[in-house]
């Protein structure tokens, strides 16, 4: 049973060998470390910062070195920007990306963050020209990977959640300003945003992903984001599109978010195939969720990513057993963070994480 | 309670919106409701509104949306109170910590602080130690209030109390910290005077240290 191999029968919720380990991204350090090289591109975990396409392979090569050094069983790829594209420079050293957030960068972590926004008014955004998902070379880093990958690696393709991306676009205060004076915007920018991944998916499908991953919160440790109403009158029927086109492709859909769920798990277990993240520290037990909706969803956690950067490697050895105690059995289990693996986080608890879901994943699963 | 009070205290209760929150001010104020009055009661409301967010009947949005609302009455309001000094509990100056960019967390515990009688000086994102202990200095706030989202930023936490120390300027100002990594060991470990676990939190954090 090859890596592949590995995921898709655990996306068929049977048991393969041993249990899958990936993480959503890592940043920049640790792929340096791992992949012994150079990161050239700028890279930001929310967007896409340039078209270089040059930088953008060594990016690609580096991820992948770094996932099949560590033996990781699925990838996640980004969609690319378009052929000639580049971020607006501002003269403040801010940079606007192609759906007019204003990105910041965040020297530590050596990505580029949204910060700010274009928009200022509900018009602003009726004026805003979208961007075409058919231009070219939004799938050239889902290409390259897939190229060097081939069928050894599942290939997940990872896009933005139109909430999660209407709410970056916007900036908070003018979603939920917006949301209660011109609801009718915040619903036709979702629906928008969700054209664009229906297309775009179709695309990434060709370019031979494996699956799709949505990312984006829902939610905060105290809950969801948005009113539960909110999510059944907009969100959900914008998601259940975008699963559907996964779905006509024979591929499955996971959704990530962080925070807590709990309240909206009922309704995401109806609609997506996963859940990534299952964030500890927001009241998310993954025992809980398995038991609950270990038949219909796939979970990927949830060892806490605050614990990654604080606690010893004993610790985490001990959290990781939990964790696939709680989860795997039965197949259904990729074992990652509860995030990602952030600058922060102690390579060798990262390193320790992996090594017990290698030598306690394999299944019968049986733990002492 | 006047039928106004009452109406303007559900309003933020119910997070009903800003406009017609500014209907219910607009006729207290045509009545001659006194604006400290106003406010007190725009109050109550939005710690009815805090407290069900924190049982989970209010989501984020609702209390951000309380905010926004608490932000146009004082707005609203300031042409009445120019001459009212002391509406203010205590001036806060608050900013995320030295190399952290989020702003989400940061702005709303501004908004709960300010709804919660707090004057407040918002220092923004990546602010480095100098420029809150030039903030004591200067503006003379009787809070520092320092935000952080990434475990990467959390020393600057404590680099930032440290500079305070070092410029004499500690034990003039009250330490507060938060976000989503820190505990309250942590807020204990580097010296900081209190701690909030959310932006509902935080006013109650703010209320107490000042007791201290």
């Amino acid at each position: 049973m090859n890596k592949k191999d590995r995921v898709m029968r655990t996306l068929d919720h049977l048991e393969p060998d041993v249990v899958p380990i990936t993480e959503m991204a890592i940043d920049p350090i640790h792929v340096e470390n791992l992949a012994q090289t150079k990161l050239v591109g700028e890279t930001s975990l929310q967007t896409q910062v340039s078209a270089d396409r040059k930088a953008e392979a060594n990016t690609v090569a580096a991820m992948v070195r770094t996932y099949q050094k560590l033996g990781f069983e699925l990838i996640p790829c980004e969609l690319s920007a378009p052929d000639g594209w580049s971020s607006q420079k501002n003269p403040d050293g801010t940079r606007t990306d192609e759906w007019g957030r204003v990105l910041s960068y965040d020297f530590k972590c050596r990505t580029w963050v949204p910060t700010s926004s274009i928009f200022t008014t509900p018009e602003d955004f009726e004026r805003f020209p979208l961007p075409d998902p058919h231009a070219s070379g939004r799938t050239f880093a889902v290409e390259e990977m897939k190229k060097k990958i081939g069928d050894d690696v599942a290939l997940a393709g990872f896009i933005r959640d139109p909430f999660a991306h209407a709410w970056e676009m916007f900036k908070i205060t003018n979603f939920v300003s917006w949301l209660y004076e011109r609801p009718g915007i915040i619903r036709q920018a979702i629906e928008h945003l969700t054209d664009f991944n229906v297309e775009i998916m179709k695309r990434v499908v060709e370019a031979g992903a494996d699956l799709i991953i949505s990312g984006g919160d829902y939610a905060e440790k105290n809950g969801p984001l948005v009113p539960v109403k909110f999510f059944r009158d907009v969100i959900f029927p914008n998601l259940r599109r975008q699963v559907e086109v996964a779905h006509r492709a024979g591929l499955k859909f996971i959704k990530h978010s962080d925070g807590n769920l709990n309240p909206i798990l009922d309704d995401l277990a109806s609609i997506v195939d996963g859940l990534h993240s299952l964030d500890p520290t927001a009241s998310m037990d993954i025992g809980q969720v398995k038991r609950r909706y270990g038949d219909r969803l796939v979970l990927i956690g949830n060892v806490s990513v605050d614990n990654l950067c604080r606690k010893t490697k004993e610790e985490i050895v001990q959290e990781t057993k939990e964790c696939l105690r709680k989860a795997a059995p039965g197949g259904g289990h990729i074992l990652s963070s509860s995030n990602s693996w952030y600058t922060d986080a102690k390579l060798e608890n990262c390193l320790a994480m992996l090594d017990a879901g290698r030598k306690y994943g394999r299944y019968p699963i049986d733990i002492p | 309670m006047s039928g106004y009070l009452e109406k303007i205290e559900r309003a933020f209760a119910d997070v009903s919106g800003v406009d017609q929150m500014k209907n219910y001010v607009q006729e207290a104020l045509a009545e001659k409701v006194r604006p400290l009055e106003i406010i007190k009661h725009m109050r109550e409301g939005l710690s009815i509104a805090g407290k069900k967010y924190e049982q989970g009947e209010y989501f984020l949005s609702e209390l951000i949306m309380s905010g926004l609302m608490a932000q146009e009455l004082s707005n609203m309001l300031k042409p009445y109170l120019q001459s009212s000094k002391s509406q203010f509990l205590a001036r806060v100056a608050i900013g995320s910590v030295k190399g952290d960019l989020h702003d989400i967390g940061k702005s709303l515990v501004s908004t709960m602080l300010s709804s919660g009688g707090f004057e407040i000086l918002d220092l923004g994102v990546d602010v480095p130690p100098e420029k809150f202990v030039e903030t004591v200095e200067k503006d003379n706030p009787r809070i520092v209030a320092m935000s952080c989202l990434l475990t990467i930023a959390m020393d600057e936490m404590k680099n930032t109390i440290d500079r305070l120390e070092q410029s004499g300027v500690r034990k003039r100002v009250k330490v507060l910290v938060g976000g989503r990594p820190i505990a309250s060991d942590f807020a204990r470990q580097i010296g900081a005077d209190g701690y909030g676990a959310d932006a509902v939190d935080a006013v109650t954090a703010a209320k107490g240290v000042l007791e201290k």
